[in-house]
């Protein structure tokens, strides 16, 4: 597999770095190098210690042009109508197998860029050379492998003092009679003071093993905002590897929530830099494990400036089979004074075949701050329980009620009805919770 | 004078215990090799059995690496440049009167005058000074209940079936890199037995001390309390102040058999080496005990000493019913740096941990609490809880929390809370306002800081390490 | 024996005192009131000490001498107290452990001995009895899960072991109910002699139904506008502060 992506790339580096400057041409070379120096990482790897990527890796997946368009694959609205928020008016960009599918989109440059990363690469060479690669140089070997061999993924940037309109819906589909692995990479710039909300969904459609290796990179000026949903609630082939770095500058405020419901493996990285003073973070995670899931989530939040917040809580509840990984730190640079930081993990286990390992971490170097974390495992709490049989309640659904209240946390701060009721009905689903009851 | 300034004059002291006793010594060259730990098995008039699992401890102690995973960097070690035997030369001892000289001023000089303990305290203390155990009173009242509490040398003598029988039971050989050296190397330590049913009527302690210039310390303590026992244990450890750094690499084994209770304390305060880093003491300890049905061990540590500090006292909670406790202090001053924290393994149903974990960093220390708290398949019901706190004095120290927590059973319960906090100014102006000064205030807040970990400490000890806490961070007082 | 000239404060480029004048002697009552933001907390906050404000002009003087370069612990040993508003927690640390360190800090910088246990131990159920509170209090940690009335008791408590010369209670009346109130100032009475002095600070007249003052004083923006005796203190309750603003301005 290695010897394959690493011909994938020096084949085709002409077509990928065709539009692109010499650094541009050089950090993708750099990322070669460094994936080919370092190899995929294994469970001797700290990082890597509860998550094997073996199965992600075994199947024989076909490597095409990471460039070319694809001729034997096609999409229309009706296999896609029910993987999106319809109710949403939103912009939406829409891949198949790592390719934009124009016909299914909706983007725009009318004051603002929401278009494809692939169009990008000769429509803004100058923006791609200030910010592609730029926070991702000491990222691990997937990311690398990412850098090297992307081609297409969302593509925002968005002027000072410009608040987008409308959300945008970001699906990448994979489909196809072989295995398929892609890379996806999305780019958003975020000016001073300007607004923007995503909502990210990765669905395979075929019935053979798929993996996506995704790499977000997002810089936010002073004051700007930016939300964004991710929904993994993929087929039970599928794999998702995923590594999001947000850069944020004074006052900016972000809040990503990553909800993890379906896939076969799903490996996560969040981490978010706080570079000016006075930014805010807020991340959220909610996992749903079950069969043979496993869930590998890792994120970090580096405090590099003084007075900044962070609020992360992640939740998780695995079932029979699945296995959950949690793996939080705050790292707080000495000069990050004033730093308040706050991470709770807490996981339900439900099934004597399910698993959870977490580490979270704090590393401190700063003496004037507010830093906790809490991470518990357990089971749903008997006395409320019997308190709720105690009043007619029939156990399943007592139990789902429990389990419902214990996920709703994570979904704080969904604002949109449509978007909210949806994520509701795939949890209960998932939960095998009767909606109507409803909380 | 601001804060800042103050907080550093106030955490600038030096090494009260940094004194180097002149006495005779039986003094090993340095290096190390078979032959070597053929002589010292020779000089200690082992058995061949021993010998040989000494040698076998070498020959797989060649074969590993050593760790570099604990968040310390420090001057890695050249094992051929230090002597693996050093003894104070007139031995035979069996009774304190014929003690040397020098060595009782030393104890004095410590701060525990034998004689005092004795009358008072009824402790049992059996004192290790460069890897040989000096002297062990109290041995006619504990003979009285059948507790053995003797040097492991004599123990090999006098007990090897016991020794035999539950020796590297607990840390085997190939443990760790440090767990195999001390088991080629170790020249002395302590070995207590509890009969069954007995609760031992005293507190024993060991006292450890490094004197000789360029040895390592290479202890060796094995507690074995049979059915239904009980025995508290303590233990202290200081060393003399030199520019070179001393090697201190101990194994304790503790084995607590069916309803049997181990409570296990000790104030570590190896020299930290000076304000800018120099000298002080490698403690790279492995500490573990086996808890069999119902059986309890508990941890308390309290740590203040040593230049790098690597060491997690755990517990395997392997009967069911069983209870695993770790309470822990860890002070960092100058450019100390620890990785301390524990294991608790619970492989039992019905099994139970507590980690309360207070680590301070001042100067431009580092403090780390590493933890695993793991449940097994089998462990129904297993229960955690874990409390880790850090403090900061200033902000050129560090304080990190990397607790690792595995659950594979769905009946058990883990529950983790860590929190970073600083000595709040409102604080110290308030306890100023009722007429403490600024040292005495931060030693109050200190000590009520670590208050839940203290109170686990047996009386005299408590009263020790509040001290020591106080002169680690202030000087002057105590 | 406290005596206040012309004392300008401030806090970083805030200026909160601007001319404070006020004299205590031995065994006299004060008290200031002054709407929110008058500068009541800065005042005392800076007669015992505290480093964020930087005194710009003036002098506080202790029988006479200047304290203004003493540290906060060497004004508690010439016999200030300051009753805080907010108590700060010391987790872990025992009321009793506190109080007995403090109380022994402040001897042996007067050169006394410290108070053997027995002593130590009447002196604190005396003054457990005259606040009407527990034993079981001294055991607890240091204004740790107080309710708001025990921590001000708790203030009282240690004034009543630490016996002052000069007490500033810092509104201790805030937030406090009836009871709570006549028990606090039982405790202010019962310590109140020809030695000892107090200045309490309040937003409300109604402590000083308890606590009767020998002299009233009206902070407005960082100055003593208005001097009178009790009597001051119902004009205000009545009428509030507006009339003074306009006869100051």
């Amino acid at each position: 597999m290695n010897d394959r992506l690493s011909a994938q790339y020096w084949l085709h580096e002409k077509e990928l770095t065709a539009y692109s400057s010499d650094a541009v041409r050089d950090r993708r070379r750099r990322a070669m190098e460094l994936f080919e120096a370092k190899g995929f990482p294994s469970q001797r790897d700290e990082d890597w210690k509860y998550s094997s990527l073996k199965p992600v890796l075994s199947p024989h997946y076909a490597l095409n042009s990471p460039c070319a368009a694809l001729e034997d694959e096609h999409l229309e609205y009706a296999d896609i109508k029910r993987f999106l928020v319809n109710e949403l008016d939103a912009y939406r960009v829409v891949f198949l197998n790592g390719r934009y599918t124009s016909w299914l989109s909706d983007t725009t440059h009318q004051g603002f860029d929401v278009c494809t990363l692939s169009s990008a690469w000769k429509k803004y060479p100058e923006t791609i050379e200030r910010y592609f690669a730029q926070l991702t140089e000491d990222l691990g070997p997937l990311a690398q492998l990412n850098t090297a061999l992307a081609w297409d993924g969302i593509y925002v940037v968005v002027p000072d003092n410009v608040v987008v309109d409308r959300p945008i819906q970001l699906l990448s589909f994979t489909s196809g009679s072989e295995p398929r692995a892609i890379q996806v990479r999305n780019l958003v710039v975020l000016g001073v003071n300007s607004q923007v909300e995503i909502i990210e969904r990765h669905q395979s459609l075929s019935d053979q093993p798929t993996w996506t290796n995704s790499v977000d990179e997002a810089y936010l000026a002073e004051g700007a905002q930016l939300r964004w949903v991710k929904l993994q609630h993929d087929g039970p082939l599928a794999s998702m590897t995923q590594h999001t770095r947000i850069q944020q500058d004074r006052s900016s405020r972000s809040q990503v929530h990553t909800i993890s419901t379906g896939g076969r493996f799903i490996r996560n990285n969040l981490d978010i830099v706080l570079n000016g003073p006075g930014a805010e973070a807020r991340m959220l995670g909610l996992t749903l494990g079950k069969g043979k899931q496993l869930v590998d989530h890792h994120t970090l939040v580096d405090h590099r400036a003084p007075n900044c917040i962070s609020h992360e809580n992640y939740k998780g509840i695995y079932d029979e089979g699945s296995k959950g990984v949690f793996n939080g730190r705050i790292y707080v640079h000495r000069e990050a004074q004033k730093t308040d930081a706050y991470q709770q993990n807490a996981n339900l286990v439900l099934h004597k075949t399910a698993e959870v390992n977490a580490k979270p971490q704090l590393e401190i170097f700063a003496d004037d701050v507010r830093c906790s974390h809490g991470c518990t495992v357990g089971q749903l709490d008997e006395d409320a329980l019997f308190y709720l049989r105690a009043r007619g309640i029939r156990e399943p659904e007592a139990r789902a009620m429990l389990m419902l209240a214990f996920a709703e946390d994570a979904l704080a701060g969904i604002d949109h009805p449509s978007l909210n009721a949806k994520l509701h009905k795939l949890i209960a689903g998932k939960l095998g919770v009767d909606l109507t009851l409803d909380l | 004078m601001s804060q800042d300034e103050l907080l550093q004059e106030v955490t600038a002291t030096d090494y009260k215990y940094g004194f180097y006793s002149d006495i005779e010594t039986d003094r090993m060259d340095a290096g190390l090799s078979e032959d070597v730990i053929r002589r010292i098995s020779a000089k200690k008039m082992e058995p061949q059995w021993m010998t040989e699992w000494r040698l076998e401890a070498y020959r797989i102690w060649l074969e590993m690496d050593e760790p570099d995973w604990a968040n310390v960097n420090y001057q890695k070690v050249d094992f051929q440049a230090i002597s693996y035997y050093a003894a104070p030369v007139k031995k035979q001892i069996t009774s304190l009167d014929e003690v040397d000289p020098e060595l009782l001023k030393t104890f004095e000089k410590l701060g525990i005058s034998l004689n005092e303990q004795k009358r008072l305290s009824g402790v049992a203390m059996d004192i290790i000074v460069d890897s040989v155990s000096v002297a062990t009173t109290f041995k006619k009242t504990l003979a009285e209940k059948g507790v053995i509490f003797c040097s492991m040398s004599e123990a090999i003598q006098e007990h090897p079936e016991l020794v035999k029988k539950y020796l590297g039971t607990v840390i085997p050989r190939t443990d760790n890199y440090y767990a195999a050296l001390n088991s080629a190397v170790f020249t002395d330590g302590s070995f207590c037995y509890i009969p069954k049913g007995v609760r031992c009527p005293m507190e024993l302690s060991t006292y450890f001390r490094i004197n000789e210039a360029n040895t390592g310390q290479f202890e060796r303590t094995l507690i074995v309390a049979d059915e239904g026992s009980f025995v508290s244990y303590l233990e202290g450890c200081t060393a003399p102040q030199r520019d070179e750094n001393q090697l201190h690499a101990a194994v304790v084994e503790l084995v607590a058999l069916d309803h049997a209770e181990i409570k296990y304390s000790t104030v570590q305060n190896w020299y930290p080496g000076d304000a800018e880093g120099k000298g002080g003491v490698y403690n790279f300890v492995t500490k573990r005990g086996i808890c069999e049905a119902y059986a309890k061990i508990s941890w308390t540590q309290v740590e203040t000493g040593s230049a790098v500090t690597w060491k997690y006292p755990s517990c395997i909670l392997k009967g069911d019913y069983s209870i695993g406790e770790f309470y822990s202090v860890a002070l960092t001053n100058h450019h100390q740096q620890a990785d301390t924290g524990t294991k608790m393994i619970h492989l039992g149903r019905n099994t139970k941990s507590t980690i309360i974990s207070k680590g301070i960093s001042a100067g431009q220390s580092h403090n780390s609490y590493r933890g695993l708290v793991r449940m097994g398949p089998r462990a129904e019901n297993a229960r955690n809880f874990s409390q880790c706190d850090s403090l900061l004095m200033g902000d050129r120290c560090g304080a990190h929390t990397f607790p690792y927590i595995e659950v594979k059973n769905s009946t058990a319960r883990t529950e983790h809370e860590a929190t970073t906090s600083k000595i709040g100014e409102d604080q110290i102006f308030y306890c100023q306002q009722r007429g403490l000064n600024m040292e005495a205030a931060i030693a109050l807040i200190i000590n009520g800081y670590a208050k839940e970990v203290l109170n686990q400490l047996p009386m005299e000890f408590a009263v020790e390490a509040q001290k020591l806490l106080a002169i680690s961070l202030e000087g002057s007082v105590g | 024996m406290l005596e206040i000239r012309e004392l300008y404060a401030s806090i970083g480029e805030k200026e909160i005192l601007r001319g404070v004048n006020l004299t205590v002697k031995p065994g006299e009552v004060h008290a200031i009131m002054g709407p929110n933001g008058s500068g009541k907390s800065t005042l005392s906050s800076v007669i015992a000490g505290r480093e964020e404000y930087q005194v710009t002009s003036g002098d506080v003087l202790w029988d006479g001498k200047s304290i203004l370069e003493l540290a906060p612990e060497e004004r508690a040993h010439l016999g200030l107290f300051l009753g805080f508003q907010y108590p700060v927690e010391i987790p872990g640390v025992s009321v009793s452990n506190f109080v007995k360190t403090a109380l022994n800090a402040v001897r042996a910088a007067r050169g006394e001995e410290a108070l053997d246990a027995s002593s130590m131990l009447k002196k604190m159920r005396e003054a457990l009895q005259l606040l009407e509170m527990d034993k079981g209090f001294l055991s607890r940690s240091l204004n740790e899960g107080f309710s708001g009335g025990e921590k001000k008791r708790n203030e009282i408590f240690q004034m009543a072991m630490l016996e002052p010369r000069l007490a500033i209670l810092d509104e201790t009346d805030s937030g406090l109910d009836i009871d709570a109130l006549r028990i606090v100032a039982q405790g202010v009475n019962g310590l109140r002699s020809a030695k000892a002095s107090f200045v309490v600070i309040t937003h409300y007249q109604r402590l000083l139904d308890y606590i009767i003052p020998d002299v009233v004083h009206v902070l407005l923006n960082g100055r003593i506008v208005k001097v009178g005796d009790k009597s001051l203190a119902y004009a205000l309750e009545e009428r509030g502060y507006d009339w003074i603003k306009k006869e100051v301005e």
